[in-house]
């Protein structure tokens, strides 16, 4: 285990430690919160694997989410099947279509992948509100809960295993030569590819893996609001995850943590103005990127640097 | 001899431009072969034909006998053919020993400790101080070496080199000299090198190719390809001292 993992590991658990004691001391709407806020901490973590490391600026991560979260909903709907059951195929229909997508979009750069991406995640939202015989469509699908119980404890409980387990997993892949790669192949591609990476390779691995990851998560996410919806892949959610990332910080291990959190809780709690809502957002966003380009991460640099006696 | 890499009747047009018309050159084991010539000659086309860059539209590239055509860039670097840029790139917000880690996993050979191999050639590029800056943050001659430096992170059987002496100072020039020197003495590596510079060329090379508007116009030592008129005229402007 490299020092690196060692530190992020030793902070991760710090984190875990205290998110776990949040419950004992608040009430459950603030738990909910929360537990939607680690959803959205594996999503930004996942999604700056791929656009922050990599360079590749997907716009369908929600997508895999909502391909998690139907699979396994609709298995469960129409079949029976249990979520410990569909989540898993979830995650590897999830990690198909990753690999899939990130076939066809292996040569576009910046803009059109970016379109291209949307564009496939838009041809899903449509099908998914298209053929309400099957999806349900904008009725809602109706999922099981994981744990029979609407009580958000345990499933806050749960998405605290998913996320550090998840991050850690991260912190692995980008340390390893897996993320040398990741990082030259988004400083230049033609470089890369001179010194014998093939870059092939790489590109359409992480794509499979940052989709797994938003699978897993959109898996257990369904089985804990117990009602899907096309909703899941309209653009705003999109836009959220890159909003996270980018005020936490693009490319960095801690931006899309300390981004996505007080995002959503900031959201959430502006949703009682309604329209309002995304207008005090941008204000927000356009105050943030005002005095700190870098994203929030690099407030913490200085304090993660003295702690542990770094350079 | 054996060519360490070899070109067979290489062409290649952009347009109406033929960049490349039939040529042919061959780089014996061990030897270090300059390549010279006026700008658009095609001396970077043909070095982007042999590393794979382009597909030629017709013509063969050989490496170590066995042939390359065809194969993608990465597949050629793997195979130790080792290239360097002009317009020298780098990784910019990797540092510089992040920058040799990345060459070193690349190609990454059996029981080699890549961190040791990482430091020796800090040392050898006297990029110390600079061990953990990012490249974007270089001077045009430490990014020249550092790129000399992920070139040789992983011994190869063939490097070329497109214009490794191109605008950077006297003694970082001496630096790369240096490497290549001993690189090729003791691994017995072969080189292409495309260079302007007259004195390192004929201080470097035993033999050179000359290119002109795509075709190679001449080959030999360096003072024999001098006099040729048709050299003079198209490409030195004058004999050389």
């Amino acid at each position: 285990m490299s020092a690196s993992f060692r530190r992020s590991a030793a902070a991760i658990a710090l984190a875990a430690v205290l998110l776990a004691l949040v419950p004992l001391v608040t009430g459950s709407f603030v738990v909910h919160v929360l537990t939607i806020a680690l959803y959205y901490v594996i999503l930004a973590a996942s999604w700056n694997l791929l656009a922050g490391y990599t360079g590749q600026f997907s716009l369908a991560h929600h997508a895999f989410a909502a391909i998690g979260a139907y699979t396994s909903g609709l298995m469960g709907y129409h079949l029976g099947v249990s979520p410990w059951i569909g989540i898993p195929c979830g995650v590897v229909l999830s990690a198909i279509c990753g690999l899939i997508l990130g076939r066809l979009v292996l040569k576009m750069r910046a803009i059109y992948l970016a379109i291209a991406t949307w564009a496939f995640a838009e041809t899903f939202h449509i099908y998914l509100t298209a053929d309400y015989k099957f999806t349900r469509g904008e009725l809602g699908l109706s999922v099981k809960s994981l744990y029979g119980t609407t009580n958000p404890v345990p499933y806050y409980y749960t998405f605290i295993v998913l996320a550090v387990l998840v991050l850690l997993g991260l912190r692995l892949l980008i340390d390893s030569p897996i993320g040398y790669f990741m990082r030259a192949i988004k400083d230049d591609e033609l470089r890369a590819k001179s010194l014998g990476i093939d870059t092939t390779r790489v590109k359409i691995a992480v794509f499979a893996i940052s989709s797994a990851i938003a699978g897993l998560a959109g898996g257990f996410y369904g089985h804990y609001v117990v009602l899907l919806s096309p909703q899941m892949i309209d653009f705003s959610e999109m836009a959220k995850i890159v909003v996270m990332v980018v005020i936490g910080g693009f490319g960095t291990f801690l931006g899309p943590i300390v981004g996505a959190a007080p995002v959503q809780v900031v959201m959430t709690y502006l949703q009682s103005y309604g329209e309002w809502n995304l207008a005090v957002f941008a204000l927000i966003v356009i105050v943030l990127m005002r005095f700190s380009m870098e994203g929030l991460a690099s407030l913490f640099t200085p304090l993660w640097k003295r702690v542990w006696h770094l350079k | 001899m054996t060519s360490a890499l070899e070109a067979i009747g290489l062409r290649k047009r952009f347009g109406t431009l033929q960049a490349a018309n039939d040529v042919t050159l061959s780089v014996d084991a061990g030897e270090i072969r300059g390549l010279i010539g006026p700008n658009g000659a095609g001396k970077t086309t043909l070095v982007n034909l042999l590393t794979g860059v382009y597909a030629p539209d017709s013509g063969e590239v050989k490496l170590g006998g066995r042939t390359i055509s065809g194969l993608a860039m990465h597949e050629i670097a793997r195979r130790g053919l080792v290239r360097s840029f002009q317009v020298t790139r780098l990784f910019g917000n990797q540092t510089v020993r992040e920058n040799l880690m990345t060459a070193f996993y690349a190609r990454r050979p059996a029981n080699v400790d890549g961190e040791a191999a990482a430091e020796r050639m800090i040392r050898l590029t006297t990029l110390g101080p600079l061990a953990d800056t990012q490249a974007k943050k270089l001077s045009g001659g430490q990014r020249a070496l550092l790129q000399m430096g992920c070139g040789f992170m992983v011994p190869g059987s063939c490097y070329v080199l497109d214009e490794p002496f191109a605008g950077i100072n006297p003694v970082i020039k001496e630096t790369i000299l240096e490497m290549i020197v001993a690189v090729n003495r003791e691994q017995g590596a072969a080189f292409l090198v495309v260079s302007h510079e007259m004195a390192i060329i004929r201080q470097l090379c035993p033999q050179v190719t000359v290119m002109m508007e795509g075709r190679v116009a001449a080959q030999g030592t360096l003072d024999e390809v001098a006099r040729l008129p048709a050299v003079i005229a198209g490409y030195l402007g004058k004999a050389l001292e």
